[in-house]
């Protein structure tokens, strides 16, 4: 880990759990101040010149912390900016990716659309915004970009993939932070006389739980070292589908283990459980990455598959060497 | 907390020639082995293979040089189990002995028993195997009753051993055993390396559900094995046994069992599957993908000499449970003729029924629950 890296994680972890559980309006401000929006701008462009490891450990942050400001949004935004050599207007920037709701489209101050071989940049008045909300009542809006675009540069940028990225990081966050919510419950919670978790079918059904956190945590760093690579195409998919997969099994662990105290609106787990289950739709289905990836490797071939699945990691290692 | 931090897989050396030497040495042999024979993997067998691994210096790789070894690095050799394993490479015979005994006599053996059998387990020729079960010590290894006692002759060993693989082909057996009178549980036990030749041992087969001969019993009807049998500390066989068991728990054998048969599926499908069929493909490369990001991490915990248990029994699990529902997941999706000959056909037909066995050996997913949740401070 770098030292900027070490920095940039002590900073986050301390805003974040500062602004855990605060609205919109009192957060994002706080989290533009910090400017974590200029994370992957390189620094000899005004940017914290970091990478895709210090993005993966900032967003993993915001999920652990349930954070309700946008964060992947601002950071995809000003990195394809920057790639397209656009200057980054002021303000909250967010993204629209083909086929998707653009997350905060209402409080925007521009909008960063890439598909159909371009990265182009909106400003109000440029697009109507149609009012949508999460799983998590988080703004989940339907954007119609009805004028023109500031500026416009050819780009082959998969942002649905980097959105996907971006939203497998979060979720590593927010298993965590499910996962020891449901820890801390079946210890303190006393039924039948002992303890929940002295009950060795809740111990089960929690140790399936941190399988599928770590399956996560550990796919989503595997994306992180390609995207560092250059190239994550193959482990974006692979990640996103597993991460869809973890969401299906391990949510319902958690909610099972808590109970009805864990299905209040007052008790935190829905926090997190509910932005897991929109993520889990948002930036491709796990239908969609899914036929995406068994395409790519039904080209490869049998024996292709081993070998792309092996080539792709001993490149990293000849980089790193 | 992090409950998988993710632990850089970082090898020495040229990484695509040491694949590319494995994948050629399979190329050279495998005319003549059949597709269920390949589907085997670490439990199939090819003595010639196996010693054509030692010959190149693909077994005992890790070992210091003047026991046979190559002194080459533990991410090395795990970049050659993962080849054999993907490739379909029946590598069973020399397996145990190069996972598990070779190590574990560097670790506790004495002198004599090194330069007894490694340098033969390194060319490939010495093959070993594991006993623990017992008629009633199943999950519950501490429970064993097989006894050995000390004479001024040797050990006098009785009791019987079972569901011990391979121990037909196999040399010598690293065994449990009680050496302490009355002792209990985790106390009074010790390792033995017991020649399989030794008079008063019997080996005797167990023919699996799929009609294989990998399982058997071993008698031990009052057999003298010497005093120099003992492995590391009498009454300490406990420790070392389940330092031996971390070491198993891993590797890429715990979600590769299988991948033969996704190889054939989608040879079988072509490049332009339904799209059902895609997605299929694409969930079990995701799965399997993901899987081998969790094993490097950990082969490279154990390399940096870490002592990962918790994420061990995870791999282990998740690849369980990965490489048995291959199978079923096969079967439910595309239309295959279980009496067919093609290698779709054979190898769903013979993955079906040989991959119950996956989860039972090294520990069934109870156990490696209970393991986790003990790491998970839950017991």
């Amino acid at each position: 880990m770098s030292e900027n890296r070490t920095l940039l994680v002590e900073m986050a972890e301390g805003l974040f759990a500062d602004l855990s559980g605060a609205e919109f309006a009192s957060a994002w401000p706080r989290v533009a101040e910090a400017g974590f929006a200029s994370l992957l701008v390189p620094a000899d462009a005004g940017g914290f010149g970091g990478d895709w490891g210090d993005v993966l450990a900032v967003l993993r942050l915001a999920g652990l912390n349930a954070l309700a400001a946008p964060l992947a949004e601002p950071i995809l935004a000003h990195h394809l900016l920057a790639q397209a050599g656009i200057a980054a207007p002021e303000g909250l920037l967010t993204i629209a990716a083909p086929g998707q709701r653009v997350p905060f489209a209402r409080h925007a101050d521009g909008i960063v659309r890439a598909g159909d071989g371009a990265v182009a940049l909106y400003l109000p008045g440029s697009y109507s915004v149609t009012q949508g909300t999460s799983p998590a009542g988080e703004p989940w809006d339907a954007v119609d970009f009805t004028g023109e675009p500031v500026a416009s540069v050819a780009s082959d940028i998969d942002l649905l993939a980097l959105g996907a990225f971006a939203r497998v990081a979060q979720a590593s966050g927010a298993l965590e932070a499910a996962f020891t919510l449901s820890i801390d419950h079946v210890n303190t919670r006393v039924q039948f006389g002992r303890a929940l978790a002295k009950f060795q079918a809740v111990q089960q059904a929690l140790a399936e739980f941190s399988e599928e956190a770590a399956a996560v945590d550990a796919s989503a760093a595997a994306c992180a070292a390609a995207l560092d690579h250059g190239d994550a195409g193959f482990e974006i998919a692979a990640a996103k589908l597993r991460t869809g997969i973890a969401i299906d099994r391990s949510v319902p662990i958690a909610h099972r283990v808590h109970g009805a105290i864990g299905f209040t609106i007052e008790y935190a787990l829905n926090h997190h459980t509910r932005r897991l289950m929109g993520w889990r739709s948002e930036f491709g289905s796990d239908s969609f990455w899914a036929e995406r990836l068994g395409r790519a490797v039904a080209k490869l071939g049998g024996k292709g598959l081993w070998h792309e699945v092996a080539a792709r990691t001993d490149r990293q290692v000849a980089a790193s060497g | 907390m992090q409950i998988f931090p993710l632990h850089p897989f970082t090898p020495p050396g040229d990484v695509p020639a040491l694949r590319q030497q494995v994948r050629d040495l399979i190329t050279a042999h495998e005319p003549r082995w059949t597709i269920e024979q390949r589907a085997d993997t670490w439990f199939g067998n090819d003595a010639e293979f196996s010693r054509a691994l030692g010959t190149a210096g693909l077994l005992g790789m890790t070992w210091p040089k003047q026991y046979g070894g190559h002194e080459r690095s533990m991410l090395e050799r795990y970049i050659v189990l993962e080849e054999l394993l993907a490739g379909g490479a029946p590598a069973g015979l020399h397996w145990i002995a190069d996972r598990q005994t070779g190590p574990l006599l560097l670790r506790y053996g004495t002198e004599e028993q090194r330069e007894k059998y490694l340098p033969g387990m390194a060319r490939g020729e010495t093959y070993a195997c594991i006993g623990l079960s017992e008629p009633n010590s199943g999950s519950d290894l501490a429970s064993v009753r097989t006894f050995a006692r000390k004479t001024l002759e040797g050990w006098r060993v009785n009791g019987q051993k079972v569901w011990t693989s391979g121990a037909h082909h196999c040399h010598a057996a690293l065994t449990l055993l009680r050496t302490e009178e009355g002792s209990e549980r985790q106390q009074g036990l010790s390792q033995l390396m017991i020649d399989l030749d030794t008079p008063g041992v019997t080996v005797r087969p167990i023919i699996d559900m799929a009609g294989r001969h990998h399982f058997n019993e071993i008698f031990f009807d009052d057999a003298l094995v010497p005093l120099g049998a003992l492995v590391g500390t009498e009454g300490q066989g406990w420790k070392q046994v389940t330092a031996e068991l971390a070491l198993e728990r891993s590797g890429p054998e715990r979600y590769l069992s299988s991948h033969l048969l996704l190889i054939a599926l989608i040879d079988a499908v072509g490049p332009e599957p339904a799209p059902d069929v895609a997605q299929l493909i694409g969930r079990l490369t995701a799965e399997m993908w993901t899987l081998r990001q969790m094993s490097l991490s950990t082969a490279a915990k154990l390399a940096a000499g870490e002592d990962p248990v918790v994420e061990a029994a995870i791999v282990k699990d998740l690849g369980n449970a990965y490489e048995q529902a291959l199978p079923r997941l096969v079967q439910a999706a595309v239309e295959v003729d279980l009496a067919g000959p093609s290698d779709l056909s054979r190898l769903l037909a013979w993955f079906l029924l040989t991959s119950p066995s996956f989860s039972l050996r090294g520990g069934t997913p109870e156990v490696l629950r209970g393991i986790i949740a003990k790491g998970l401070g839950l017991r």
